[in-house]
């Protein structure tokens, strides 16, 4: 070979060295550089981005207590089925999956075919499923793992799934949630936030074959879930449950075609101590028509009309018609009135109104008809309200005059909505905006036609006659516990402003409580409770179920006891079909049904006039010289509870003796020889400070009688004072009277 | 024996042999010390083969006789392969094979193998090559035709499956591409730069091995193929306008397999390419899923890297992180600066196996050397361009990194055959 040719070799090599190391290697070098410096963040994003799982921890949803710690609404564990689309390798895998799926939870396949089809690592296929249906895909994820080896496709996690406990109760103030655990309704939507939570999340490093499997690494970053806040409402579950029943009852007696409204509130606080609407739905289906009138209407349609009626109608089942809807309030109404007039000092005990049967309030329009045809003749003030004679009180609005009229409907709270803690609050309607009108709507306005209020609106304002002339803010959410049960927030009594004076109101009472008992809300009596009351009928305007009729609205609006008010309840009737549409004989009967139970159950003192007292058997019988056993069944049988001394046969003394006074349900001891009884004497104990409950349970174990005054029925209500002194020593037996007062009284007036 | 004036023993010169000239030109290169007389080493064979004392020496000087620094350079990539592998490969073989160290144990025990084989080969005295050329030329088509008779994976046809291990048939053709061109080189160098004996055999051979690739199919054999056999040609002293011709004609072949929609595969391949990070439709982004993980890897990476090991794009994301996308988590584990040492590792070899083909003693060691070498720095530079989707993602091996049994015995070989090749160069010197 000639050296030539051979450094010519050389020279070839040293070129293709060359053109390997320089132009190879530095576009090699090059393109790294470029990779990792300069776009080296935004790749390393993406990488992380594919790594990390993201799992949502959901936080469990705060649960909903009634006043006295009773769960009305709690969530519990359930399941939601997730797919991992991105780790199907074919559409025949798809294909088995969404089958199956389909056929376990009840989904349409093609939906979950095109889930399967999604580049994601995380779609939810179905949330809420109980344990049954997730056995079920534990089964199926089994099953394609050993027939057809897919797996890492679907996953199931924790979910949770609200439960009311009492179905429909209270269903218009609770509400429900949908399918993302959101509140949709009631409270259940006005709390949402705190119900809610935090979600938690969970930050894992996970392999790409997406079942999940976690790489080893210190790559888990985990955000623990804030359960929800707990609700404690004011609504009483016994309370509401005895509205429940009388609304219902008078809701089928009186065919009530647009069902019923009954709020009961604490007029010292505005707390709402129950609120119905009924008929209720069943909270668990919330979906599901409950009003047969509407169901039958549906059932005619088809099409989209009929899901336009479906949802309409749905829309109307889940309205709290307590606050959201308006009417016009009737004869209720003239207590707003009558309060105007006393106040302004427009009436007293020597006026009088005279009724002829009808009034013509305006020149040249045809005169207003009286319900009494043939007229009240000439009345004082009460016996007008008594009567409830529209002419009377379009002659005492008259007196007030159209601009203090307006003036007082803004006072008492009709033209705003009353702030109550519930969503989709409607406001009152006037005449006009501008709270102008004319003479004839200023008389018919006086016996509450023309004016729409709501049901919470005008409950509100005769609360505040209630307690003295302070219009109240309504509230239904006490306290709002964190998940530990610390109380994180509560309401008190927000009073909005001080309406009418004491003594408007004491007069208001006094009339209304004469009108209970005899006038025309005789029907809302409740012996015992000085019930104070009124009745309304008013027109609709509409006739709803297009017989040719106007329909009516019957409702009552009362509070008791007159002298010292606690609860005032609001009942109403939307549109009575049956023989009777007056607010005396539909919601009359039924506003005393509910007090004559609720009462009691708030231990309110009774205050039974002489009368009343004769007509009842409240004193013991005599069971001296009959057989202890004879005795025993026969003090059962009259109610009270039995407690024998001595070992004797025969009842030689008892406790409380014949003939005395003894509370219901009391006890009664019988002794077999007269020695028991001083030996058994028992150290009457301290109750100060005690709830009612707590006395009741300390009495029982003395075998006292308890006789119960004041205001131990509100949940905060203490014993302050006792009529036998703590120390003493008395028979059982011996009735002892025990004074009540709020806690935060007796706090202020520590008397012991 | 001089081993007074030179640096070390294998970098003994013969300046006696070589023009003033020639030298100067040479040290401005910055290589002045090696260089070989064909004359003196042919000299020298005659005397060793006829001289026991001389096959003593030879035996004798084992250790000293081959390139101490290629050696070394091959060992150090070796290792750093295999332990990378390793760290590529443990989460892979742990979720599929339920065992980390499935593909170590394999690679480790083809390292050995190919470690032996590199040493024995380095004793083989390389002229021998030549006269099996020919056959390993025969062989390398009849390994290209035998494909076709055993089960396809994935739908190809590139290995001859032996029990222990597959064999890639164009792994062989690539060697016996080299070792035939080599050879042709040396043997009708004189005549090289016809187109009778310079074009026409290497673009025969070419030609068939590319249409047999082509129904394999194994469109990166075919590129690695024709850029060696490109190589070996401008090596013995083609002439550049061949290549202008024939790369005219093969780009006109192309367009007409394209355009008549014969390139499937290829095609397909091809559509992804370069557009790893943009989605445009399911199907590609799926195609593309593998490079678009590799270059997640690479740039999770960063300057320093996540430190070996600790590569996350490992844990199945990038798919078969242990074969050709190896260097991906080597750039994600040891960041830039890793990947630049071990791209400089792969310069040195290169720079070295150069040295030695310019120090060899005769023109066919020279070519096949050069030819070995070249091989080496074709595969990095090509593996590296389709893991940073700068090439179509087509099967390419890194060299000492990527697993399989097959290549890495077939490389050591090859480096085994570049040892000799510097133990010959050297002994001519002695």
């Amino acid at each position: 070979m000639s050296k030539g040719s051979k450094s010519k070799l050389m020279r070839r090599c040293m070129i293709i060295m060359s053109i390997i190391l320089l132009l190879g290697f530095g576009t090699v070098g090059f393109r790294l550089t470029q990779l990792t410096l300069v776009q080296g963040q935004e790749l390393q994003q993406k990488a992380v981005d594919q790594q990390l799982t993201d799992t949502t921890i959901n936080a469990r949803r705060g649960t909903i207590y009634d006043t006295n710690g009773k769960v009305l609404a709690q969530s519990a564990t359930v399941w939601m089925v997730v797919l991992s689309p991105i780790n199907f390798e074919n559409d025949e895998e798809r294909t088995i999956v969404s089958k199956g799926l389909s056929e376990i939870l009840g989904l349409d396949q093609e939906s979950i075919f095109a889930k399967t089809k999604e580049k994601v690592y995380y779609s939810v296929v179905k949330r809420q499923i109980e344990s049954d249906t997730r056995d079920k895909v534990l089964e199926f994820i089994k099953k394609i793992k050993e027939e057809y080896d897919i797996s890492g496709v679907i996953d199931l996690l924790e979910d949770y799934k609200r439960y009311y406990p009492y179905n429909d109760f209270a269903s218009a103030v609770i509400g429900f949630t949908g399918s993302d655990d959101q509140g949709l309704s009631g409270l259940e939507y006005e709390y949402n936030e705190e119900l809610t939570g935090t979600p938690g999340r969970l930050v894992t490093a996970t392999t790409g074959n997406g079942n999940g499997t976690e790489m080893p690494f210190q790559f888990e970053q985990k955000v623990d879930a804030i359960d929800g806040n707990s609700l404690v409402l004011t609504i009483d579950e016994t309370i509401q449950h005895i509205m429940d029943k009388y609304l219902e009852q008078g809701n089928v007696e009186n065919k009530v075609y647009n069902r019923s409204v009954g709020i009961m509130m604490d007029v010292h606080t505005g707390a709402i101590l129950g609120q119905s609407v009924v008929s209720g739905y069943d909270l668990n289906n919330p979906f599901t028509l409950t009003d047969k009138n509407a169901i039958a209407q549906i059932s005619e349609l088809v099409g989209s009309e009929k899901e336009k009626a479906e949802s309409e109608a749905l829309s109307a089942q889940w309205r709290n018609k307590a606050i959201s809807d308006t009417y016009y309030p009737g004869s209720v109404f003239k207590i707003m009135t009558a309060a105007m007039a006393l106040e302004e000092n427009k009436v007293n005990d020597k006026s009088t109104f005279n009724c002829t049967g009808s009034y013509t309030p305006v020149q040249g329009v045809p005169p207003i008809h009286c319900h009494n045809t043939l007229g009240h003749g000439t009345q004082t003030f009460a016996e007008a309200i008594c009567n409830s004679c529209n002419p009377a009180f379009m002659q005492i609005g008259g007196s007030v005059g159209k601009t203090k009229f307006w003036e007082y409907f803004q006072a008492f709270g009709f033209n705003t909505t009353t702030g109550i803690d519930l969503p989709g609050e409607a406001s009152g309607l006037f005449f006009n905006s501008d709270g102008s009108m004319t003479d004839l709507d200023l008389a018919i306005a006086s016996f509450g036609q023309g004016v729409a209020v709501t049901p919470i609106q005008m409950v509100t304002a005769i609360s505040a006659i209630a307690n003295g002339g302070e219009l109240l803010q309504p509230y239904v959410v006490k306290q709002v516990l964190d998940p530990d049960g610390n109380v994180v927030k509560s309401t008190d009594k927000i009073v909005k402003r001080k309406v009418v004076s004491k003594e408007t109101c004491d007069k208001l009472s006094e009339i209304l409580e004469l009108n209970a008992k005899e006038g025309s809300a005789k029907n809302g009596y409740v012996a015992g409770y000085r019930v104070a009351g009124k009745t309304g009928t008013s027109e609709k305007k509409v006739d709803v179920n297009g017989d040719g009729n106007n329909d009516y609205i019957a409702s009552f609006c009362g509070y008791a006891p007159a002298d010292d008010p606690q609860v005032c309840l609001l009942v109403y009737f939307d549109a009575p079909l049956g023989d009777n549409y007056y607010g005396s004989g539909v919601a009359a009967p039924v506003f005393s049904q509910i007090m004559s139970e609720v009462m009691p159950y708030l231990s309110v003192s009774t205050q039974y006039t002489d009368e009343e007292l004769e007509k009842m058997d409240t004193t013991a019988n005599s069971y001296l010289g009959l057989s202890i056993s004879e005795a025993e069944s026969k003090v059962e049988a009259d109610g009270y509870t039995c407690v024998v001394k001595g070992d004797g046969d025969t009842v030689a003394a008892q406790l409380p003796a014949a003939s005395t006074r003894i509370p219901q349900g009391g006890t009664v001891v019988l002794y077999t020889s007269l020695e028991e009884v001083a030996n058994g004497e028992v150290e009457v104990p301290n109750f100060s400070g005690m709830t009612l409950a707590e006395a009741n349970m300390v009495a029982a174990t003395y075998n006292l009688n308890i006789s119960v005054q004041g205001v131990s029925g509100i949940s905060d209500g203490v014993v302050l004072t006792q009529s036998t002194a703590a120390g003493e020593m008395v028979s059982p037996g011996t009735v002892i009277t025990l004074n009540f007062t709020t806690s935060s009284n007796y706090g202020n007036n520590n008397v012991m | 024996m001089d081993l007074t004036h030179t640096n070390t023993k294998r970098r003994n010169r013969q300046s006696h042999h070589m023009p003033i000239e020639r030298s100067q030109k040479l040290a401005a290169t910055g290589k002045a010390a090696a260089e070989a007389d064909a004359l003196s080493s042919r000299r020298q064979r005659q005397t060793r083969d006829r001289n026991t004392a001389g096959k003593i020496r030879k035996l004798f000087r084992v250790g000293a006789g081959i390139d101490m620094p290629f050696l070394i350079l091959v060992l150090v990539l070796l290792v750093c392969g295999v332990i990378m592998m390793f760290s590529a490969s443990y989460p892979i073989a742990y979720y599929e094979q339920e065992n980390s160290y499935f593909y170590l144990f394999r690679q480790g025990g083809f390292a050995l193998v190919g470690v032996l084989v590199m040493f024995a080969m380095s004793y083989l005295n390389y002229e021998y090559l030549k006269k099996v050329s020919l056959l390993v030329l025969g062989a390398g088509f009849v390994a290209l035709v035998a494909v076709f008779f055993f089960p396809s994976l994935t739908g190809v046809h590139r290995w001859i499956e032996f029990g222990l291990f597959n064999l890639q048939a164009s792994e062989i053709m690539k060697f016996a591409i080299i070792l035939f061109l080599a050879h042709w080189g040396a043997y009708q160098h004189k005549k090289t730069n016809t187109i009778k004996y310079g074009a026409l055999p290497p673009l025969i051979i070419f030609v068939v091995t590319a249409v047999l690739l082509f129904f394999e199919p194994h469109y990166s054999g075919i590129v690695i193929i024709g850029i060696l056999t490109a190589l070996m040609v401008i090596l013995y002293g083609g002439k550049i306008r061949w290549f202008v011709i024939i790369g005219s004609v093969l780009v006109g072949v192309v367009l007409i397999l394209a355009v008549t929609g014969k390139l499937g595969y290829a095609m397909e391949r091809m559509d992804g390419w370069g557009k790893a990070l943009e989605y445009v439709d399911d199907e590609m982004w799926d195609q593309t899923f593998q490079t678009r993980n590799s270059l997640y890897a690479i740039g999770s990476g960063g300057l320093m890297g996540l430190g070996l090991g600790q590569s996350r794009q490992k844990y199945l994301y990038l798919p078969e992180p242990q074969n050709d996308f190896i260097f991906a988590i080597v750039c994600e584990e040891l960041g830039l600066i890793g990947a630049l040492v071990v791209l400089t590792l792969f310069g040195l070899l290169i720079w070295r196996g150069f040295v030695i083909a310019m120090r060899a003693k005769d023109r066919f060691g020279t070519l096949l050397a050069a030819g070995l070498t070249a091989q080496i720095g074709i595969q990095v530079v090509l593996n590296i361009f389709v893991i940073t989707d700068w090439m179509p993602n087509t099967g390419i091996s890194l060299p000492f990194f990527s697993y399989g049994g097959s290549s890495l015995i077939m490389i050591l070989f090859q480096m085994g055959i570049i040892l000799s090749i510097s133990r010959t160069a050297n002994m001519s010197k002695i």
